[in-house]
């Protein structure tokens, strides 16, 4: 019974035409793992997927009237892993390949919103193909290129073999300062090994614990408005429960749509349990994660990644929300 | 195959688990469609078993995954499955391939008067009797559900953002015409006396319109998606799953606006996940997330008789026989109860 009330992992392969999906997807595919894959690619994505579960998609976004502004989901992927669910023979996990020009938003906020897929499967990792050559470029060329390392879990820096060690630099640079979280992977031909790939269980609240990111001092010179940054927050003074669900959630309705994932681990005065959460745009999941270890300071940790974060208010917002 | 009933106590079975005859076979059901007096099962597996009184049941290979959506034409079986394939499978089992689309998969099948219909994707594909080529109806999203009315002059697509209805002339020229309703629609029907479109949507809510004045409704107040409805005696009520009673819609005189739905409770207090009307009757059969099934009269719930025990799966499909002396119930977990309904047909 058991097995039957697993949740398999999905993991989304993003990235820009030529980063080297198909590369990825075709080793994931090819190792000899014994395991059962379903791939799901998308009607425009390049052609060559050796699998004998392809299914072919339409990247289709569906506005959702559940009074949430920004809620989007992809209607092709509840349609088919509502379908794979009744296979008999059951996957053990299933990779969801989006175009370069996707965001990503919809796909992860599908798992969030729809009750079918999250109870049979769940969002594992958004995993985004990079390359180190045309990265930059494109980061400043298209705003998807931005949402998609936003939103990764990790980033594999394809192609390195291509460019120089300084070049390498400024864009892994570029990468934290947009994602701080985002693990980034050196690679040439996609060659990195699959458990550093699958089954991460990024998206679960007991992962956010372990996550320390990258902290970066931050410097503002030459951002546009628009550009995707990262900013976060620590105090040592515990934060005032009221207050802070009372911040937090009028800053996701007004500002969700700019605000692409947080993340956090919050120190509530009065409560013996770690308060966990994260969330994509306006959509949360939240929880408390156990008690703080013994003999560890206890600290609040929040970061954003999302455009204008500069304008919310945010470092204020969130001092307020300190105990008295 | 064989029954294998060694996990229920004798104790604890209905007098229809009694009488029956039950199959454990492991792989979830995902569809049943009634032809004459058989029924016909569609697996997680691809295959197919065709269930007939008095006669074994072997299984037919007829997709390579997944059996998706299943409907008839006359004595035949319509099948689409997630490896692309439109089939009509015939009783004695005999397979052909009407259509085949890959990597897409064939999401709905219908037919209406000897014409073939199954949707892939965007597109609707209609075969004429004796035509080799389909007339294709391509729509502006993925079809969430395909239905012909009584006459099988209209033909229902639903989709996102609403429903087109196709309608034949009378020079058998097929027109298009829009229902308009924000979000996603998935599965369609027409009311047996043609008057009103139902649909149930992604959001945990149904809609409908009645056609002759385009006049539309939400039905809403569910605690889930509604993956199952239908029409019960004649047009009298709309049967609905999707909350913790089966709700019941009255859709005579001016149809539900304004008007209060008779709910039905079940003991266990679990999710409905099937109706089924039972032919004839203002009763339905309700089938429940723990596998139990019921048999409810809609006017006076008091009676309300368990045809069948929790399995711990959630009942996907039931069906009874033209002939109404035999049902089948099958769930996510391969569990499966072939049963005579009436009791003098005991052997």
């Amino acid at each position: 019974m058991e097995e039957t009330n697993k949740q398999v992992p999905v993991t989304v392969l993003t990235g820009f035409l030529g980063a080297g999906k198909t590369t990825l997807l075709n080793r994931i595919l090819t190792e000899q793992h014994g395991k059962k894959y379903a791939v799901i690619v998308n009607e425009f994505g390049e052609q060559g997927i050796d699998n004998d579960l392809v299914v072919d998609a339409d990247e289709e976004v569906f506005e959702m009237n559940n009074g949430c502004i920004c809620c989007t989901v992809r209607g092709d992927l509840i349609r088919i892993l509502s379908g794979l669910m009744k296979r008999a023979n059951k996957l053990d996990a299933i990779i969801v390949e989006t175009t370069g020009l996707a965001d990503p938003a919809p796909v992860a906020q599908t798992f969030f919103v729809d009750q079918d897929v999250a109870d049979r499967t769940k969002l594992d990792a958004i995993v985004t193909v990079a390359d180190a050559v045309h990265l930059s470029t494109q980061l400043t060329d298209h705003h998807e290129a931005e949402e998609q390392i936003a939103f990764a879990d990790v980033v594999l820096l394809n192609k390195i073999d291509l460019v120089d060690e300084g070049g390498l630099e400024v864009v892994k640079e570029r990468i934290k300062k947009i994602n701080p979280f985002a693990k980034i992977i050196n690679t040439t031909k996609c060659g990195v090994s699959l458990n550093e790939i699958l089954n991460l269980d990024a998206f679960s609240l007991k992962r956010v614990l372990d996550v320390e990111p990258d902290f970066l001092t931050s410097d503002h010179d030459h951002e546009h408005d628009d550009d995707v940054t990262s900013l976060s927050f620590v105090s040592d003074t515990p934060l005032d429960m009221e207050k802070f669900q009372d911040w937090f959630s009028k800053l996701l309705q007004t500002k969700g749509q700019d605000i692409l994932r947080t993340k956090g681990i919050l120190d509530f005065t009065g409560e013996s349990d770690r308060y966990v959460f994260q969330g994509v745009h306006m959509l949360m999941d939240a929880s408390p994660m156990g008690k703080w270890p013994e003999g560890k300071e206890r600290s609040s940790r929040l970061v954003f990644i999302g455009r204008n974060l500069e304008s919310m208010n945010l470092k204020e917002g969130f001092e307020n929300c300190k105990s008295a | 195959m064989k029954a294998d009933t060694s996990q229920f106590p004798e104790l604890d079975k209905t007098k229809f688990e009694q009488r029956g005859t039950e199959f454990k076979l492991g792989i979830p059901v995902t569809n049943a469609v009634t032809v004459g007096n058989s029924i016909a099962v569609g697996f997680g597996d691809g295959t197919v078993r065709i269930f007939t009184s008095g006669e074994s049941s072997e299984p037919i290979k007829a997709h390579k995954g997944i059996v998706l959506c299943m409907s008839k034409d006359g004595d035949n079986i319509l099948t689409g499955g997630d490896d692309g394939r439109f089939l009509k499978i015939s009783l004695d089992g005999k397979i052909s391939e009407i259509g085949n689309f890959g990597t897409r998969w064939v999401d709905h099948v219908t037919a209406n008067n000897g014409s073939l219909v199954c949707s892939s994707g965007n597109i609707v594909y209609l075969w004429s009797p004796n035509h080799k080529e389909p007339k294709l109806f391509e729509h502006n999203s993925t079809i969430g559900g395909i239905a012909f009315d009584a006459k099988g002059r209209r033909l229902a697509v639903s989709r996102y953002g609403g429903v087109t209805l196709w309608k034949k002339d009378y020079s058998n020229k097929w027109n298009s015409s829009e229902l308009n309703w924000k979000g996603s629609h998935n599965k369609v029907i027409f009311s047996p006396d043609g008057k009103y479109l139902v649909t149930s949507m992604q959001e945990n809510q149904l809609h409908f319109w009645r056609l002759k004045d385009k006049i539309d409704s939400a039905m809403s107040g569910y605690g889930a998606k509604i993956k199952s409805f239908a029409f019960v005696d004649d047009s009298k009520y709309l049967a609905t799953s999707g909350a913790k009673e089966a709700v019941c819609w009255p859709f005579d005189g001016d149809g539900p606006v304004g008007r209060e739905p008779i709910c039905l409770p079940y003991v266990g207090n679990k999710l409905v996940t099937f109706v089924e009307p039972f032919p004839n009757e203002n009763a339905i059969l309700t089938g429940l997330s723990d596998g139990s099934v019921f048999l409810s009269e809609i006017e006076k719930a008091s009676n309300t008789i368990i045809i069948r025990s929790f399995t711990e799966f959630e009942v996907s499909a039931i069906a009874v026989t033209k002939d109404c002396s035999h049902l089948l119930i099958g769930d996510m977990g391969g569990n499966i109860l072939w049963t005579s309904i009436w009791d003098e047909e005991k052997k």
